[in-house]
Formats: C-alpha cells, structure tokens, sequence
C-alpha cells in the first residue's frame, strides 16, 4: 500500500523534525532571552554602556561595564600569549613522538585536565601566583585561563597535526627539510584551520570561565585597570556576581554583560571561519 | 605573529606599569558587597585619591585570604574565631559595620495581612512535626486568620551559608528542647527532608525562587532580598514574646539589646557577637538580626595604605550611615565610636 507508506514516511520525518526542535530549542530559547533582557538593558544604558563603571546598586542608574570590558581584552591577550604556543608545542611533540611515555603521558594529563572542575585550576594559581605576589592580578587570571583552554588547544591541534596526509610530510623530507621545517611549515600549514580552530575554541572557552578568575583577578570594578600586574575585572566575573544580588539595576546590567559575553564568542567563531580558507587537498 | 603579540603586550605592560589603581584591596562577605560598593563610591567622591577594591568572595574566603596577607581588609558576617584572634591578638581591628536580618518569606495565595511565627513553630516546621497551615500552634499565633489546611513546603538553603547558620541559632535559642545545638551550622542536615517536603534552593535567589513557584510554601532569605522580591514575610515572636515585623528600627533595636553582651574596643573578642544579637531581649527587638564585619591590621607597612583605611574608617563613622541603602540597617551609635576608634588605632594615633 503506497499511501500507507508514504504516511509512515511523512509521520516519521515529523518526528524526527519535532524531536530536533525540542532538542535546539532550550538554547534557542535562552539564546533569544539573552539577546532581548541584554538589548533592553543596553538600550537604557546607552553608550555609556561601554565607558561606565557599574552604577551603585538599588540606584535608577546602570552605568556601564567598561572595566569589565578592559579586564577580558587584557586577561584573553595575557592567556592567549601563555596558553596557545604552550599548546601548540605539546601538540606537536604529542603528535611527532607518540610512542614515548612523556607524550602518553601528557596525553592522559590533558584528558585529565578537561575534566578537572575549573575552580581548582584557580585555587592553584591563588596559591602559586597570587599568594606570592602578595595581591590579585589580571596575569594570575591569564595564567590560570591558559591552563583552562591548554587541553582544548592541545587536543585540536593534535588532531588537525594528524589529518595531514602522509605524503606532504615526505614530500617535505625529500626536499631537504628538517623535521621542524617540515612540522612548522609543511604540517602547520596543511593543517592551519583546524589549528586555528583549536585557538579559537581555547579563546572562547576562557573568554566565559568564571571560576578561574574567583579567587585571581580580583574584581576591581569601580575603575579600569590599565595593566596586567593589577586587580581588574572580567566580563563573565561581573554577570556572576551582580546577577545573584537582588539590585534591579545590576541585574539588568548582567543581563547586557551577558550578551556582549554571547555576541563576542559568536563573533570570533565567525571572524577565524571567515578569515581562514579551507584547504583543499 | 606571535613573537610580536608577545612583544606588544609586554611593551604594553611596561608602559602601564604596575601602578594600580586600586591601592587598598579587601575580600569577603558578600552580603556586605552591595553596601560595600555604595560606601567605595561616595568615600571616592569625599576623597578622590583613593580607590578602594571589593570583591565579594564570600566570609571565610575573605577571612582566610587575610589571614593570608593577600588583602588589606576583610568583609566578613561571622568575626574572627577565637582561635585566630588568640594568634593576632593586638594586632587585629574588628568592627560590626552594618546590621542585616533573615526575614521568614512565605507563599500562601489568598492569604490578606500578615503572618506571625515564632522559633517553635518555626523549629516545628523544619523538623517535620508541624505539617499543616491551619496547625493549631499557628492558629494560636494568627487568631483571626483563615489558614487553609494545606501541607507546608519547607525551603530552605542547598549550599553552605551564614544565613542557615544564624536562622539555625535562633531556632536553637528560641527553641532549645526542639532544635538541638547540633542541628545548628552554615550547612546542616534538615530532618523536614526525610518527609518529603523538605526543599532545597542555591543562594538567596534561589530559596526566594522556590518560594514564589511553590504554594504554602515557608523559606528563609536575607532580609533585603525580601524586600526586592516582593514576597511576603512573616512576623517573628521576640524573647519577650511580642511579635515584630523586620525593618530598620527592629533589627536596630536587637543590635541596642545586644551591646550590654557585646565587647567594647575593636581589640577585643568578638566571637560571640552573634550569640547576642540573635534572639536579642527587649519588646522592639527582631530576634533573627546579624551583624556584618570588618576585619584589619592594626598596623600597616605602608603609611599611605593606613592613612587611606583610617580615613575610610572615620568617614564611615561620620557620615557612611547617611547612604545606607534598602534592606541594610545602621549600626548604633555606641558601634559607631566603635569604628572611630578603629580609625584611630588604624591612622596610629592609638
């Protein structure tokens, strides 16, 4: 009976239709919930959104998160800088020697460390950065977010290293190149956009922690700091803390924090797609 | 590429130098944070040179972090344990800073005026023996007061908390053959969980959520998130029985009763700060009030840091309590020359 099947055909591309949407709705849902509470709220604040300090609670006022903003750009340029040649180099070495131990076994440590709760990778830099140091600081922040995003680094680029066809790298032997000059420039090459995606997941995933920077950077929110040696504040830090009081004004203001939080992970993603070619083999 | 970033950015850091804006860092309560803010704010328009930094990190992280040495001043709701203030003692400056309360929120739909409950009924609750609005022990507190016969649902705190902790003290004072000293603390088993209506929320926010979205339901939460939220809260029988509404002047009048069992010079003691003003005497007096604190050195290395935390101190004293900010109350004058006194002994002048 062709109608019967066809029914069938149709009930079940239904379902399957339904199930995806209630899978991708959630985010969806919380997507366009972020995007309308954190439109209103810079829309009230107007541009001085992004050149206030928050303005005291319970106030009519918003003010702005423009520390905040200063303290993300400084502590993703301070993690990027350690984290990704960090990375990159014990991608590399995992990938080139395989079968020795130290490579399985930073192998097995860096499937560790994704699962480490990110809390502790603070409390660590606390005690070995911050304590001796005597104060908070964005580098203790940076340093503790480079150990955040070295496993997601390490792990694409490992993986990109290893989509490269064999005969690239021979072809880079056979003219004289040394094994560096074949990995750094043949490998890397070949390679370079699921290397950069590595990055850009590190970048994104230490661009909204929060719990790395609980007990580094501080939270200086009254002015920016204009060096990495200071206390400062973090785009994800503010909307933790100013959401959980029960101050309208700050609240809203987490809720803006929020989306530019959500629209700049969003707009690296979409600058390293754009910027980078695929290559074709 | 990178060689350059590198290079840009330590360039960067030696041209911004390492001097921050912030001299003065303190850590803690973060209860306190809000208020805290407000004081920061106002203090740099009296005296623009300094930035004091805030980070609401919680009250034993703030307090282990000066201990530490990492900050220069701690917010902290409990005081220093005796132990630690044995070890620092003279060297440590502990002044209550300002007063907060838990206020008892409640979600009985249809129900008009206010409610009142005492620590026995309270206690009864949370144990699981009082299982029904219209119990005759709330029915004698409320006379007049249609209360439906609905199961009660118990909301109370899912992490570690100085809320639980003075609300489980006043319990325990209030009713000490019902709620044993064991079941008091920052975190404690509740026996209303093994019935079933038992219900646990993170953080303020969430005990005031579970209430809101729960009929007949009874929670705890600072007394400023009542007031933001909009629920309502109960009226609580005080030690010479009358039974009094959380606002400014109650939680200020627990903190007046108090001051006969409080210590007199920031030097001394504070540790049993709590067990006086939790179900303080005195008919005006909110029974569930607490204290908020700051903790700091009595001398500093550096001259500029003692000065700028002696004159936030005497600001504070002076004129802080003009710009207390909703759910927060003032601390009495007598603690008032209390922080003065602070301020001295911080400048070096006593």
């Amino acid at each position: 009976m062709p109608d019967y099947r066809l029914a069938k055909d149709r009930a079940f591309t239904i379902l399957v239709l339904a199930l995806a949407a209630a899978g991708v709705a959630p985010l969806a849902h919380l997507l366009a919930t972020v995007a309308v509470r954190g439109a209103e709220a810079i829309a009230r604040a107007g541009p001085g959104f992004f050149t206030e300090a928050p303005a005291p609670p319970g106030s009519r006022e918003l003010g702005g998160i423009a520390p905040a903003l200063a303290g993300s750009l400084l502590l993703a340029g301070a993690s990027v800088a350690i984290g990704v040649p960090l990375a990159t180099l014990t991608a590399v070495f995992m990938h080139e020697f395989p079968e020795s131990r130290l490579a399985r076994a930073a192998r097995a440590l860096a499937m560790s460390l994704l699962e480490i709760p990110t809390v502790l990778v603070g409390i660590l830099v606390y005690s070995i950065i911050v304590v001796p140091m005597g104060r908070f600081s964005l580098l203790a922040g940076g340093v503790a977010l480079a150990i955040v995003m070295l496993p997601y680094v390490a792990t694409y680029v490992e993986r990109a290293l290893g989509q490269v066809p064999r005969t690239y790298r021979e072809a880079g032997l056979a003219l004289g190149m040394t094994r560096a000059q074949v990995v750094f420039h043949v490998a890397m090459g070949v390679a370079r956009r699921g290397v950069l995606a590595g990055f850009i997941v590190g970048l994104s995933k230490a661009l909204g922690e929060t719990a790395p920077l609980l007990f580094t950077i501080g939270g200086s929110r009254a002015v920016v700091q204009a060096s990495p040696l200071c206390p400062g504040d973090a785009v994800p830090l503010l909307v933790f803390q100013l959401a959980q009081t029960p101050y309208e004004n700050w609240r809203l203001l987490a809720w803006g924090a929020s989306l530019v939080l959500v629209a700049s992970v969003l707009l690296v993603y979409l600058a390293a797609r754009l910027l980078v070619r695929e290559v074709r083999l | 590429m990178y060689a350059a970033l590198v290079a840009a950015l330590v360039a960067y850091t030696a041209v911004a130098g390492t001097g921050c804006k912030a001299a003065i860092q303190g850590s803690g309560s973060s209860f306190l944070y809000p208020q805290m803010e407000v004081w920061v704010e106002r203090f740099r328009e009296a005296e623009p040179g300094v930035v004091i930094n805030y980070n609401p990190t919680g009250s034993g992280t703030g307090q282990n972090q000066f201990l530490q040495g990492v900050v220069d001043f701690a917010g902290s709701d409990p005081p220093l344990k005796r132990a630690d203030w044995e070890r620092l003692r003279g060297r440590v400056v502990q002044v209550p800073v300002i007063l907060g309360a838990v206020a008892v929120v409640y979600n009985i739909p249809g129900l008009r005026g206010h409610l009142n409950l005492s620590g026995e009924v309270l206690a009864g609750i949370y144990l699981g023996r009082v299982r029904y609005w219209d119990d005759p022990s709330i029915r004698a507190l409320n006379p007049g007061v249609e209360l439906p016969h609905r199961e009660i649902v118990a909301v109370h705190r899912s992490d570690s908390s100085g809320t639980t902790n003075v609300f489980t003290l006043f319990l325990h004072k209030s009713a000490p053959s019902l709620w044993p000293e064991g079941l008091v603390g920052k975190s404690i088993e509740w026996p209303v969980d093994s019935t079933g209506r038992g219900v646990g929320g993170k953080g303020n926010q969430g005990v005031a959520e579970q209430v809101r979205q729960n009929p007949y339901s009874v929670g705890y939460v600072e007394y400023n998130y009542a007031v933001k939220t909009g629920l309502s809260y109960a009226w609580i029988v005080n030690r010479e029985g009358v039974s009094v509404p959380p606002s400014r002047e109650t939680v200020l009048a627990a903190a007046e009763a108090a001051l006969a069992s409080l210590p007199s010079s920031p030097l001394d003691d504070w540790s049993g700060a709590f067990q006086a003003i939790v179900y303080a005497p005195g008919r005006e007096s909110y029974p569930i009030a607490s204290f908020s604190f700051l903790i700091l050195r009595t001398h500093y290395p550096d001259p500029a840091k003692a000065r700028a935390l002696s004159s936030f101190l005497h600001w504070l004293a002076t004129r802080g309590y003009d710009y207390v900010i909703e759910g927060y109350a003032p601390v009495p004058p007598a603690i008032r020359s209390m922080i003065d006194e602070a301020a001295r002994i911080v400048g070096g002048g006593g």
